[in-house]
């Protein structure tokens, strides 16, 4: 659940961080929203409400494939692997992210005396 | 094709999605147990972190669908199973909105066809009428021609590319006996050219068929030709009779061309120069005073009506001094001459029908949206009840997350899909009143033709409606049923809520407005039904019933003028002889036939004539006439069989003539003498009776006329038509055969047309008839939708408050202040409902005045006969519900709970 402090995510943010976890290893839906939680320290927190879609759609744009498998605590999980057009659509996306960051972080510099 | 796979895979998606999230959600609850947590505190946290399941999964799945598409046809079938589930509610709905719509287009089609379509020719919108205004009737222009007038025009004219001239005439194909009419065109040999029409068959006529003096060709309508030839080529070259003479047919019309006449149509097509063939020496082509062709042109590219009017008026003297009238005052020859052309615009074609019938389709079209509206009124409130009782559905719908937006769509998709298939259905309806319609209009003589066929303007009219009125009666309850209070409507009970409460003064508001609107109707059906009952039992100063005109030319049968009345004096023997046969007479025109014959008189011995005397109408008759019809004789005698050519001129005048020429004297044995000034051979006449007055002109409406009549045995020239009378004692269509075993007994090519007086009386009242018939079936249509409206108003009411009633009964209240109570209700309705209703009528019915008869718009006693209908059935309406509330048993009301 969101908190007042949370912000929303800009379009297509979670998207990548889903296709960046998914670089790392395949995991399926619980762990990876675990994971982003882990690795921001807390500071992002996905919601079931959005992944879910967000997952259909890189699914259905081919980003990802989903295999259903065994988790370690020996549960039935579909889990989700980046397919090689994923691989390159997440450079792009991540090339424009920065360029935008950049970008963003210049004008939000203090201004030099 | 992706996206094609996908519609076939999409349930394994959607299942594979579904499994996916519960899985999502026993992890998280196992991994909170794991961490400590009671199960059952795990198992509501876990969903509560996870948010709305239902709406994550529909979100999820929405990716692969196309959204807007697929969530409307998730509404049309969801909308589709809500209509079905309430059966009786639907029908009712279904079956209004298609009596609405299908009365609507049926009435729009036929305006659309009298009225608003182009001619199916070239560029309709450069055609332009030709006619006359007289500086006497500036306002009023003469459309009818003279052929040599035409001729003027055509010679001289430099503003249109192509002008023609056209008239209509009924050409008769059999030879003798009972006569086989076709409908028949004179056209000039521009004609076709003009229009831009094309052969389906042979050639058309050009401007070398059109001269003087020419051997005449004959062209046919291509629904003739199928008809009586089976569309055989080998129809061209051969003859075709009409009224006795032959003509070669040399081609056959495109099968969508009706000619310019809207509302007629044509079969046979001949020049105008054979109109000299057909009529002989009575020919019309070089008649100055015969007025008896339309003209029309197409304006040059560039050249606007005005320009063409302007262009035509400087020519006009010229003209119109080259084909003025002879034999006429010098007065009316100025006249004449001073008139001056105007162009009217004809891309629709010209039509009598325009003339008679705009009016009474307007009004008509106003019925029929009243009608609609009261239907749109009664579905807005069934609906309104209706998702009363879907409270709880949409309650559940929204705290599944269905955003507000979205249900509202969902209620007026069903009102559209509604309205779409009531559409249909009323498609279906219109065809068939289309052809009553078209039917109710024809008469004997004029048989009305429309082409009605569907086209794009018609459709897009019902479809515009369809969904107009799908959203009329589909957003009040879309609005309303969709604002609830999620807690009262998920508890069930405290049914007296504030939404409950306004919902209830919505459908107050909706059945008040569908009574004022009856009551509108109710109150133009009371004056049309009333006109045409005060017209239909006028004094007609005859008896109709049981009188059968035969209406004989006796042109081919080679008889010469002096052995004329012999020739029908033995036909009126033969006739009276036919068993049942009451009564026998011959005259020139019979009542209501639609011709007149009518000159100025000169009264010897009476009031001096001045110019603002009316002219006096005048009629050959043998003696047994005034017996045949039965118009009493007021005063002397009538014509008998001692007035003949040898004795002295006599007449006999109706009681209008008499007060008009002869006030304060008695006038028989006055003279008077036809003309003005009186021809020099003119026979001065004696007044030797007074009959009662006759209607005999084409309306009913108006007053007898002036009216002489004299004895066919002093006639010198007896013309070769003319009309026998015959009262039965029995059907008079029975003897027929008989009639025509009789005329063919003195002469076989005598042709013969057969109708009834009531028939031709009837046909003078066909606007009033239409009006009465259509405004009393929709009046009773609106009775019928507004008690329906209110019984479903007043159940609803009855059982939201239920539980009211049964505390009311349970404290000592009595059925009858039950009923009281429940009734109460009802009438505030109808009178907020009346009073509107009055006062709208107070108002609109002043638009009905050009249609009364014997009777005023604000008339208090229709009023008041409408008020009690609407009365009548709403309290029969509305006792039904009421009887239920009367009996409701307080305990099971209170156990309800």
């Amino acid at each position: 659940m969101k908190t007042s402090e949370q912000r929303d995510l800009f379009p297509g943010a979670l998207e990548m961080m889903v296709l960046r976890t998914l670089k790392r290893q395949p995991l399926h839906g619980y762990a990876l929203v675990q994971h982003i939680k882990r690795i921001s320290n807390d500071l992002l927190q996905i919601e079931e409400g959005s992944l879910y879609p967000a997952l259909q759609r890189l699914l259905k744009e081919g980003l990802v494939k989903a295999e259903w498998g065994i988790s370690a605590t020996n549960r039935r999980v579909r889990v989700y692997k980046l397919t090689p057009a994923g691989v390159k659509h997440l450079e792009r996306e991540v090339s424009s992210f920065e360029r935008m960051l950049d970008g963003i972080t210049r004008v939000l510099a203090p201004e030099r005396p | 094709m992706n996206w094609f796979r996908q519609l076939f895979t999409r349930r394994k998606l959607y299942n594979d999605l579904s499994e996916e999230i519960q899985q999502h959600l026993h992890e998280k609850v196992e991994e909170l147990v794991a961490a400590g947590m009671p199960r059952k505190d795990a198992e509501a946290a876990a969903r509560r972190e996870f948010g709305n399941m239902t709406l994550t999964e529909e979100r999820s799945r929405e990716v692969w669908q196309w959204p807007t598409i697929e969530s409307f046809l998730a509404d049309i079938r969801f909308g589709g199973r809500m209509l079905r589930k309430t059966p009786a509610i639907t029908c009712v709905a279904l079956l209004s909105i298609a009596l609405g719509i299908g009365a609507n287009t049926a009435i729009f089609s036929l305006l659309d066809s009298v009225m608003l379509r182009m001619l199916p020719v070239q560029k309709p919108d450069e055609l332009a009428q030709v006619a006359m205004r007289r500086p006497r009737a500036p306002n009023r222009p003469q459309e009818v021609f003279t052929n040599p007038l035409w001729e003027q025009v055509r010679d001289h004219q430099t503003v249109f590319s192509g002008v023609f001239a056209w008239s209509q005439l009924d050409f008769n194909l059999a030879n003798g006996g009972e006569a086989e009419n076709v409908h028949g065109l004179y056209v000039s040999g521009e004609y076709f050219n003009t229009l831009g029409v094309a052969p389906a068959v042979g050639r058309l006529l050009i401007a070398e068929d059109d001269r003087r003096g020419c051997p005449g060709a004959a062209v046919l309508s291509y629904g003739f030709w199928q008809q009586h030839y089976g569309g055989a080529e080998s129809a061209i070259g051969s003859p075709i009779r009409l009224d006795g003479h032959s003509f070669p047919v040399i081609g056959v019309t495109p099968p969508a061309f009706f000619g310019t006449d809207v509302g007629q149509h044509f079969e046979v097509v001949i020049p105008m120069c054979a109109e000299a063939i057909i009529a002989g020496k009575q020919s019309l082509l070089d008649e100055r005073s015969g007025w008896w062709m339309t003209v029309m042109g197409r304006l040059k590219p560039g050249v606007s009506p005005e320009q063409a009017t302007a262009g035509l008026n400087v020519l006009a003297p010229e003209i119109l001094t080259a084909a003025v009238p002879l034999g006429v005052k010098p007065s009316s020859q100025q006249d004449f001459r001073s008139r001056t052309f105007t162009t009217l615009p004809a891309g629709t074609g010209l039509s009598h029908l325009r003339r008679r019938y705009t009016r009474p389709l307007e009004a008509l079209m106003v019925v029929v949206g009243l009608v609609l509206l009261i239907a749109c009124a009664n579905i807005a409130s069934l609906m309104l009840a209706r998702s009363a009782a879907r409270q709880k559905e949409i309650a559940v719908r929204f705290s599944l997350g269905a955003s507000r937006t979205r249900l509202i769509r969902q209620v007026l998709t069903e009102s559209i899909l509604l309205s779409t298939a009531g559409a249909l259905l009323g498609l279906l309806f219109a065809r068939w009143g289309e052809a009553l319609l078209v039917r109710m209009v024809s008469t004997n003589r004029v048989k009305v033709f429309l082409d009605l066929s569907m086209n794009r303007g018609v459709l897009l009219f019902t479809a515009g409606i369809a969904i107009l009125t799908g959203l009329l009666f589909g957003v009040l309850p879309a609005f309303r049923g969709t604002r609830v209070s999620l807690v009262s409507a998920m508890k069930g009970g405290d049914r007296q809520g504030d939404e409950g409460r306004s919902r209830f003064l919505s459908g107050r508001l909706i059945v008040s407005v569908q009574v004022a609107l009856s009551l509108l109707l109710l109150v133009g059906t009371g004056l049309f039904v009333r006109t045409f009952r005060n017209l239909l039992t006028l004094d007609l100063g005859f008896d109709a019933k049981h009188v059968l005109l035969v209406s004989t030319s006796i042109e081919n049968a080679n008889i010469p003028e002096t052995a004329r009345l012999s020739t029908y004096g033995q036909m009126l023997e033969r006739l009276g002889a036919i068993p049942r046969v009451v009564s026998v007479s011959q005259c020139l025109f019979t009542p209501l036939f639609g011709y007149m014959w009518s000159n100025s008189i000169q009264v010897d011995g009476g009031q001096n004539p001045s110019s603002g005397d009316p002219e006096v109408y005048f009629n050959w008759i043998t003696p047994g006439y005034f017996s045949t019809m039965r118009t009493p004789l007021l005063a002397g005698r009538t014509l008998d069989a001692n007035d003949t050519l040898s004795s002295p001129p006599v007449a006999v005048v109706n009681e209008t003539m008499a007060q008009h020429f002869f006030p304060n004297e008695n006038p028989i044995g006055k003279y008077f003498r036809i003309g003005d000034p009186p021809k020099a051979d003119a026979q001065t006449l004696q007044i030797v009776g007074i009959v009662k007055d006759s209607k005999y002109e084409s309306s009913l409406r108006e007053p007898a006329p002036p009216f002489a009549y004299f004895p066919a045995a002093q006639v010198k020239d007896l013309p070769n038509s003319s009309n026998f009378e015959l009262r039965t004692a029995v059907d008079p269509n029975s003897v027929i055969p008989s009639v025509r075993d009789a005329m063919a007994g003195v002469n076989k090519a005598a042709s013969l047309q057969f109708v009834t007086l009531e028939r031709q009386v009837d046909d003078t009242l066909v606007q009033e008839r239409l009006l009465a018939t259509l405004s009393a079936f929709f009046g009773g249509l609106a009775l019928l939708l507004t008690a329906i409206g209110l019984y479903g108003v007043m159940a609803y009411v009855v059982s939201q408050r239920t539980h009211e009633i049964g505390i009311r009964m349970a404290l000592g209240a009595n059925p009858r202040s039950v009923l009281r109570l429940v009734m109460g209700d009802v009438a505030t309705l109808l009178a907020a409902g009346v009073a509107a209703g009055a006062l709208a009528s107070y108002w609109a019915t002043r638009l009905t005045q050009q249609f009364l008869f014997g009777v005023q718009a604000r008339d208090a006693l229709t009023v008041v006969f409408a008020v009690a209908a609407l009365f009548a059935v709403a309290l029969f309406a509305s006792y039904l519900p009421a009887r239920r509330a009367m009996r409701v048993d307080p305990m099971i009301a209170l156990r309800y709970e």
